[in-house]
């Protein structure tokens, strides 16, 4: 139970960035029949506004989370959390453009 | 010591969360500006170039979007009209089927004058077709194959005509890039002109990315071009990956296969010509002819060469095509 309790922000991220990616995808199905010109805006809505609340329940889920870290092991979880939230930069290294 | 600890992780948590929110949203905003564009209107018509034509309406392939489009029949020496054989011309990106950046409904109307139907259409999310994500290839693919399917099996718009006996395709920039792709897996395109081509998409939108503007950012640094290309196919199913002729070039093997491209074309480098000719003649019974136009700028060869470019293109399409009837 301390474990998981432990591992809980990474979870939570996890489980954030697959129902914000879910969503997307199913606002994008179902606009998609209204027509390009409305799937535009309403899937960049939901997809940003999704990051907006996504956001700021990992913020909750975290400081909840900071408060409790009583151990190495728990920091160290927290440290990976850190490091799978910074991951979406490692996209960068893919970087090659036409001269 | 706890304490430390736990401000230094939540400095870390905040730094990666807020560098990785930036870089998400940025990205996303880039993603939503590669795949639109508002269509830009058409303004002449093959009338202007004295030619006949019939306004016509076909569904792409696989996924039934209304593209529309011009049949331009062709005029035999004798003055009848002919569209024994069709030539299916391929608009660049950002433009339609009159395309005046690169002057394509002037070539369009210098092959019909040479005895070659024409059907010039506007691909989706450009010109007159409805709105659609922009992929560089990888879904307008579809569209030519689309127009290959109306010029085989669609209602003909010009009945005592006939329908074409056999079918060609001549693309400029992203049009020809799309050729490729749909010459690869469809053999009734019979031979292929593309002209300033491209190997690959993603290097080349990866620069462009690089020259965006996002306020109040300013210039978008490069690092946030794979994330963008990474968005786009997340956020619109638009995979820009995808869009490889170089992948594919092969397959249009034994058909004839003429590659055009400017020497001084700083959109598509001349190193993606040098990559699909390679990729081309690698199949066995390849027949690939290449001209390299001395500095042209990109899908400039036309109007850099005029008469010189129709005279090889004719010529080409003469010998793959056969004489018409």
């Amino acid at each position: 139970m301390r474990r998981l309790r432990a591992a809980q922000p990474i979870l939570v991220l996890i489980v954030l960035a697959a129902l914000l990616v879910g969503l997307t995808v199913i606002a994008r199905e179902i606009s998609a029949r209204a027509g390009f010109l409305v799937e535009r805006p309403i899937v960049l809505f939901v997809w940003l506004g999704g990051l907006v609340i996504a956001s700021a329940v990992f913020a909750w889920v975290i400081r909840r989370s900071i408060r409790r870290v009583d151990s190495t092991s728990s920091g160290l979880l927290l440290v990976a959390t850190a490091l799978a939230l910074a991951s979406p930069l490692a996209l960068m290294l893919l970087q090659h453009p036409a001269p | 010591m706890v304490m430390g600890w736990r401000r230094a992780v939540t400095g870390l948590l905040i730094v990666s969360g807020l560098l990785s929110l930036g870089y998400v949203a940025i990205s996303s905003y880039i993603a939503e500006q590669l795949v639109y564009e508002a269509p830009k209107a058409i303004v002449k018509t093959p009338a202007s170039q004295a030619l006949r034509f019939a306004n016509v309406t076909f569904p792409s392939r696989d996924d039934h979007i209304n593209l529309k489009g011009w049949l331009i029949p062709g005029v035999l020496p004798d003055g009848r009209l002919t569209v024994d054989r069709v030539i299916v011309a391929v608009h660049g990106t950002r433009t339609n089927r009159e395309s005046p950046g690169d002057h394509l409904l002037e070539l369009t109307a210098a092959l019909a004058r040479n005895g070659f139907g024409v059907l010039s259409f506007d691909m989706r999310g450009m010109g007159e077709s409805p709105p659609a994500p922009l992929s560089m290839g990888t879904l307008e693919q579809r569209d030519v194959l689309g127009a290959v399917d109306f010029l085989r099996h669609g209602t003909p718009p010009f009945p005592e005509l006939g329908r074409p006996r056999i079918i060609g395709g001549l693309g400029i920039s992203m049009g020809a890039s799309t050729l490729l792709l749909a010459a690869s897996r469809e053999p009734a395109i019979a031979a292929v002109v593309s002209d300033s081509a491209y190997a690959e998409v993603v290097p080349l939108l990866e620069r462009e990315v690089a020259k965006r503007t996002v306020a109040p950012i300013g210039r978008v640094p490069g690092v946030f071009a794979p994330a963008a290309l990474v968005m786009a196919r997340l956020l619109y199913g638009v995979d820009f990956f995808a869009a490889r002729p170089v992948a594919t070039v092969a397959g249009i093997a034994p058909r004839p296969l003429f590659l055009i491209h400017g020497t001084a074309d700083d959109y598509v480098p001349i190193v993606n010509f040098r990559q699909l000719q390679a990729a081309a003649s690698s199949a066995a019974g390849s027949r690939v002819t290449t001209w390299v136009v001395p500095n042209a700028r990109h899908a400039q060869a036309f109007k850099k060469t005029g008469t010189e470019y129709v005279t090889r293109v004719v010529a080409f399409f003469d010998a793959a095509l056969g004489a018409a009837a």
